[in-house]
């Protein structure tokens, strides 16, 4: 009896996944947190301009904008945020937008599927900010980011 | 299952060049010159990504908080949306979510993928989005329910500079995101 509540219990959970729940991995990774959009699509550039200090502005435009974040690991590959440490507002949610371009060490789930990896962090072991300093090669990306009346109050200060 | 064996089959026979493009036929995306743009327009389940790769579901995909996908009626490959049709700097979920588990054809253009990073499929522009057999609408929906939200941040210039969120940010850490300083030492070396 007690067997047959158990597999009842297992077949009802099971019922509830949808059909075609990805396999996970559990796994550990450092990387920095992007727009993802403007890194595969070259709309602003090579995948090299518009990450770090020279693209942040405009990662916090598209991370609040509901354009997915990414980490980018030190592997190369790209991995979709689907939800970090108790927060799974992925499209535009607080916390995704005030990591953007950080580096992050994290802890989660690692699905593939279908050629694109999905991150479901569980922790964020440590944060190092934004220590990418592209805008010393770049500038800011796109190039009017920082407004004219702000250029022109710095410049007047001398 | 079946008419998705033969779908897969059908691709598969198809040469190298023809799967290039293999659901460009019948779109009107217009072009956004991206790296390996490519015109697709297919039909699609809608899908909250995170309940289908791992089972943690929420009412209604999430009700806007949540990426959405599609899942390609032709060979059952989730496709991943990542913007919407607006120049804007916004995403797809916003104008995916009303058709939340529902069948809907869209027409937008793929990009990016292994041409970025190795062995990685395309992410997808939706640019037009309707119920099967529907009127087509365009996936510019996202600014909307922006003003919605934000009611008091009503003004001039798009809503990336009003954004009360990404003002609060640039504020305390500035335009680098290394802090007011640093955007002043850069803005002096720079102009």
């Amino acid at each position: 009896m007690y067997r047959t509540v158990l597999a009842s219990l297992a077949l009802s959970a099971l019922a509830a996944l949808p059909a075609q729940a990805a396999e996970g991995k559990r796994i550990e990774i450092k990387g920095e947190l992007i727009d993802t959009w403007c890194y595969f699509s070259g709309v602003m550039g090579g995948p090299e301009s518009v990450v770090g200090t020279a693209h942040h502005t405009c990662a916090m435009w598209c991370a609040a904008g509901g354009i997915p974040v990414g980490l980018l690991g030190e592997d190369g590959e790209v991995y979709m945020v689907l939800k970090l440490p108790k927060d799974d507002e992925s499209n535009g949610g607080e916390t995704f937008l005030t990591l953007t371009n950080d580096t992050i060490e994290a802890e989660g789930m690692h699905y593939k599927r279908d050629g694109i990896n999905y991150l479901v962090v569980s922790e964020v072991i440590s944060n190092e900010g934004i220590p990418n300093k592209t805008h010393e090669d770049f500038g800011v990306i796109p190039g009017n980011t920082i407004p004219k009346s702000i250029v022109k109050e710095v410049l007047e200060e001398g | 299952m079946f008419k998705k064996i033969i779908a897969i089959a059908c691709l598969a026979t198809m040469p190298v060049h023809a799967q290039e493009g293999a659901f460009a036929e019948g779109s009107k995306a217009k072009s956004w010159n991206l790296t390996a743009q490519e015109k697709a327009r297919f039909t699609a389940r809608v899908v909250d990504v995170l309940c289908e790769l791992t089972g943690d579901c929420a009412a209604e995909c999430g009700k806007g908080t949540r990426q959405l996908g599609l899942i390609r009626e032709a060979d059952g490959a989730l496709i991943f949306p990542t913007k919407n049709g607006q120049p804007l700097f916004t995403g797809a979920a916003t104008d995916l979510q009303p058709y939340c588990g529902k069948t809907v054809e869209v027409d937008g253009l793929l990009t990016g993928g292994d041409e970025i990073t190795s062995g990685m499929s395309k992410i997808y522009q939706v640019q037009r989005i309707r119920e099967v057999g529907g009127e087509w609408g365009r996936a510019n929906r996202w600014t909307k329910e922006w003003a919605k939200k934000y009611p008091g941040a009503k003004g001039k210039g798009p809503w990336f500079r009003r954004d009360p969120r990404i003002k609060e940010e640039i504020a305390k850490d500035g335009y680098l995101g290394l802090g007011e300083e640093q955007d002043k030492l850069f803005i002096k070396d720079l102009y």
